[in-house]
């Protein structure tokens, strides 16, 4: 799932079809003063700017300014440029048509197990959240495509009378391809609104969710993928993240600011219990982290050097089940080599290593780790016969 | 009595290298259960007509590669299972042409990042035709005692500690790959093991789900509890609990799910499989899918600690039941062969050595050169000779020996293009032969005639001063047992034309303060033989040699002096013809005296 940002997004519903307003994605206000002398509609409609960034409630953080002319959207633009929210530094602003309107709708796309679903309300904006059974659905075997019969069927049952029965039907008949061609898990207009100029629906305000693993068939998608929980990716998560891209298997890591039990398991699966372990237990965790796949050693080390410089951490949960595949000894030769570096950099001082771990050439890797004893760290090992998760409640009980 | 693989299994694999690695894995199993591979077929395009070669206990079996499913099924036709390790930009259509060929009747796709669009419509086309579609991201399906695909059960130990050869009563069900394997373990530590246990990967819209595999339990006889593991994501533990809530199920359901910790972390903070996402309104969460199993009559420990106690209940119910009876273990198992390796380290085999070096050895970080570490040569200011000497005769030579062997290699670098080897060379780059058999034609050259006498000299003269010899009787002995003497004698240089090199290298070595009781020799030699005829000097071949001796060096490294110093210039001259592009030559036939007969009729065959 990865989430993208409206510019990108709109582009993809223009290239199927689907009205939009006139848009722009500015990285200055020199450059939107360039722009307002080459657009007509920059110069002659009301203007809308916002940050254009992976940011929650822009517009309780004075990051939407709405019906702004030409100079008023640059002095928007230049406000905003530059502005610092928690890990997110604001470095481009969207600035689009304001679209006269009265009625808002609601229309969406969504992946279902089976295939997809189309949504569609007759209203929109707010009033469609706070009456969600006014969305009716239209579900579509995956492969299968939604006659115009169909939908229009779903917009009369939405509640859509006389001429805009077809339009509306037009319209999610163009979501539903935009959606089928671009590989999308979520596509959501809120609102659709009728363009008092010319009559025709557009799409004012969109959320596009495409599928991340569909990109090597979508040359065209040259946008970033937006960070995924209203934050920007830290250095040292963009440094794990370049590593994974490049590997065999792969790391994950993601910090949680104010933790203090860190997290250093192997497998996507294994890596979420045991950080339900340490909730449980009533530990904080300072990390998300996981490897799996028998990724090289020195992919494990980078991601170990980045666990160890977590500030404030107390314990490392080295945990995992029995691997299938991952072999155990060079894998924990990683981390290994990523506890030496820290501990030679000053690091891990009062920091106690829990290990768990089983799998081919367990009996190496484990003898391996219980030597590091002998070099000074505070590491306690377990094998397969102490329970998966036991490591934490060891860890967190001592405290 | 096992679900999806049984003894009946047999397989084709679709890709290479992680294919063969499972086939491997799968080559193990069938060793341990006594049965033969059950691995037919590969299907990849590009090593189409090969086989990939699987070792099987101590053997190797070699398994035929096919460009298409086709032709697999059609050479081996009781293939009826096909493992998908195919990369997830051509997945699809590889898992449509498995799910397509009418002998196939399970699919199970191991690649990872497959399309969400792409695993449902592989899918959807399963269910259309009756067949089995799991994953993609499977780590594969395992039924103790009887069948292995993939990699699921990891190591051969593990397979005889989770007690895989025979079967138990408990099914397994599992999104991670991992856990799989930790679940196959607890049931067989806390229970009798499993029947069969099945990866369905974690991606939010698995080919087939918790209920059609509930389903099939349902009809195993063997099979007595099923132990799920979920995550948040998606809504398929809320179906398998429906479908256990239903009505009354023969098998017990035993449940688990991660992702609590999801409560009480940032919002829209997710990880871990890419299925495990929450909705929007919680549906989804941890919460809702544990609350949902318990409340559908599924054991649901509180944590994943708790799960092996939890087994333990259930069996300890079964066994009290009666429809469990405690199994009996096999007293002998087959031990998986150990590689040589793997024997020499346990000290439990002793090989004899095929062949065995005393100068060099680079097992470590760096090669060391008689025990040297090359690096702590170079850093300590040891030069090319030094190596010689270490690499040659075993010895750290001191600085003044290393000057000698440098001059040495200096004088006999290179001698013109029209000696024999530099020749043989510049003729071999003509021809546009590449540059390791050109010089190697150079060298060839290299023998009795040409730049090969130095270890003769080196050895007669070495001879006559061990044997404390004169002049006159070491002339003598030449003359009856071994004829000219080596070392001694030149085409075009005399007394009164000396060879510079050699007066040269002369001069040095005797204006230092060693002992050269061969070259003193040689020298006496040649005031002999050159006052007999003019050009029987001393020449350079016979004072490298004498000089050489005197230094210590085994007489029969003496050649590799000249072949070493000479290779520089060999290099050189096809460089060189190389950089100017140069034709092909041949001689012109003036340059030949044909003394062949002249032309005649051949006369008829009898």
């Amino acid at each position: 799932m990865a989430k993208v940002l409206e510019g990108p997004g709109m582009g993809l519903m223009k290239k199927w079809g689907i009205h939009v307003p006139h848009y722009a994605v500015v990285t200055s206000a020199d450059e939107l003063a360039k722009l307002g002398h080459a657009n007509d509609w920059m110069k002659h409609t009301k203007l809308v700017a916002k940050a254009h960034e992976a940011l929650g409630s822009r517009f309780k953080l004075g990051l939407v300014k709405v019906g702004l002319d030409l100079s008023a959207a640059i002095a928007a633009t230049k406000e905003m440029i530059g502005r610092q929210v928690g890990s997110i530094t604001v470095s481009q602003v969207i600035v689009s048509e304001m679209v006269a309107h009265k009625e808002e709708y609601y229309c969406a796309v969504k992946s279902t197990r089976e295939g997809s679903e189309v949504l569609v309300a007759n209203c929109g904006g707010i009033e469609v959240e706070s009456n969600w059974d006014r969305v009716k659905r239209l579900c579509l075997e995956v492969g299968q495509q939604p006659t115009a019969e169909a939908l229009e069927k779903l917009v009369k049952d939405a509640g859509f009378t006389g001429p805009l029965v077809k339009k509306m039907a037009d319209f999610a008949a163009k979501m539903f391809t935009c959606f089928d061609n671009e590989d999308a898990q979520y596509l959501e207009v809120n609102p659709v609104v009728i363009r008092e100029s010319d009559g025709e629906l557009v799409a004012l305000d969109a959320v596009t969710l495409l599928d991340g693993d569909a990109k090597f068939r979508h040359p065209d998608w040259n946008f970033q993928f937006a960070a995924e929980f209203g934050r920007a990716y830290s250095r040292d998560e963009m440094e794990v993240m370049a590593v994974d891209s490049k590997i065999k298997g792969s790391v994950k890591f993601i910090e949680i600011p104010g933790g203090d039990t860190a997290m250093l398991p192997a497998g996507g699966g294994a890596s979420v219990y045991y950080s339900d372990a340490v909730v449980a237990r009533g530990g904080k965790l300072a990390n998300y982290a996981e490897y799996s796949g028998d990724p090289p050693d020195w992919a494990v080390e980078v991601l170990t050097e980045k666990v160890c410089s977590l500030p404030g951490i107390k314990n490392i949960i080295v945990g995992g089940a029995i691997a299938n595949f991952t072999d155990v000894k060079k894998t924990f030769g990683g981390i290994i080599n990523g506890f030496r570096k820290a501990k030679s950099d000053g690091k891990l001082k009062n920091v106690r290593i829990w290990v768990r771990r089983g799998g081919p050439r367990e009996k190496e890797g484990l003898d391996a780790m219980r030597a590091l004893k002998d070099e000074g760290f505070d590491i306690n090992v377990f094998d397969r016969n102490t329970p998966l998760t036991d490591i934490v409640d060891k860890a967190l009980h001592k405290q | 009595m096992s679900i999806l693989a049984n003894k009946d299994t047999r397989v084709v694999i679709q890709g290479g290298q992680a294919g063969v690695n499972a086939a491997r894995r799968m080559a193990e199993f069938c060793y341990l259960i006594k049965r033969p591979l059950n691995v037919e077929a590969f299907v990849y395009p590009p090593d189409a007509g090969k086989t990939n070669e699987v070792p099987y206990g101590s053997g190797l079996i070699a398994i035929p590669v096919y460009k298409t499913i086709a032709e697999a099924t059609k050479n081996h036709p009781s293939i009826n299972t096909s493992l998908v390790y195919i990369g997830a930009d051509r997945a699809m259509k590889g898992g449509m042409e498995a799910l397509d060929d009418p002998h196939i009747k399970v699919v199970s796709m191991i690649t990872e990042g497959v399309p969400e669009k792409d695993a449902k419509l592989l899918g959807a086309h399963a269910r259309k035709l009756g067949k089995v579609f799991n994953g993609p991201s499977s780590i594969g399906i395992i039924s103790a005692g009887s069948c292995r695909l993939g990699v699921i059960g990891g190591a051969f130990d593990n397979l005889v500690l989770s007690k895989l050869y025979r079967e138990g009563s408990f099914g397994v069900v599992t999104k991670s790959g991992g856990l799989s394997n930790e679940i196959i373990w607890i049931c067989s530590q806390f229970a009798d093991g499993i029947t069969t246990a099945i990866g369905i990967g974690g991606d939010a819209y698995p080919g087939t789900d918790y209920v059609s595999y509930l389903e099939m339990f349902e009809n195993d006889p063997q099979t007595k509890a099923v132990v799920i593991v979920g995550e948040m994501g998606g809504d398929l533990e809320e179906r398998a609990a429906e479908w256990y809530g239903a009505k009354k199920r023969r098998i017990k359901l035993i449940g688990v799910v991660s992702g609590f910790c999801q409560e009480s972390l940032p919002k829209g903070m997710k990880f871990g499989h890419a299925g495990a996402k929450e909705g929007m309104k919680g549906e989804g969460s941890a919460r809702s899918k544990s609350d949902a199993l318990k409340k559908a009559g599924a054991l649901v420990p509180a944590t994943f600690g708790a799960l092996g106690p939890a087994i333990k209940e259930t069996y300890q119910e079964l066994l009290k039941s009666g429809q469990v009876k405690e199994p009996v273990e096999p007293t002998v198992l087959p031990k998986l062969p150990k590689s040589v390796e793997e024997a020499m380290k346990a000290d439990e085999v002793m090989v004899a050595p095929l062949i065995r070096t005393t100068i060099s050895d680079d097992r470590g970080d760096e090669p060391c050169y008689d025990g040297y570490p090359a690096s702590e040569l170079i850093n300590k200011g040891y030069e090319i000779p030094h190596v010689i000497g270490l690499l040659w005769d075993k010895r750290l030579i001191s600085k003044q020996e290393a000057e000698i062997i440098k001059r040495i290699m200096m004088l006999s670098a290179d001698h013109g293009p029209c000696v024999s080897g530099a020749y043989a060379t510049i003729l071999a780059a003509c021809a546009g032969i590449g540059l390791s058999q050109s010089v190697a034609a150079g060298l060839i050259m290299i023998g009795p005639r040409f730049g090969g006498a130095v270890t003769d000299a080196g050895r007669w003269f070495k001879y006559a001063v061990d044997n404390k010899m004169n002049v006159d009787e070491f002339l003598a002995y030449m003359k009856k047992h071994v004829g000219p003497v080596p070392g001694i004698g030149h085409r075009v240089k005399s007394l009164r034309n000396p060879d510079k090199r050699v007066k040269e290298l002369v001069g040095y070595v005797k204006s230092l303060n060693m002992k050269t009781p061969c070259l003193d020799f040689a020298l006496q030699v040649e005031q002999v033989t050159a006052a007999k005829k003019d050009n029987l000097i001393l020449n350079v071949d016979g004072t490298m040699a004498a000089v050489l001796v005197d230094l210590g060096f085994p007489v029969d490294s003496l050649n590799g002096f000249f072949i070493l110093s000479r290779t520089i210039g060999l290099i050189g001259h096809w460089v060189d013809q190389k950089r100017q592009d140069s034709r092909l030559i041949r001689l012109f036939d003036y340059l030949v005296n044909y003394a062949a007969p002249k032309r005649r009729e051949v006369p008829p065959l009898k």
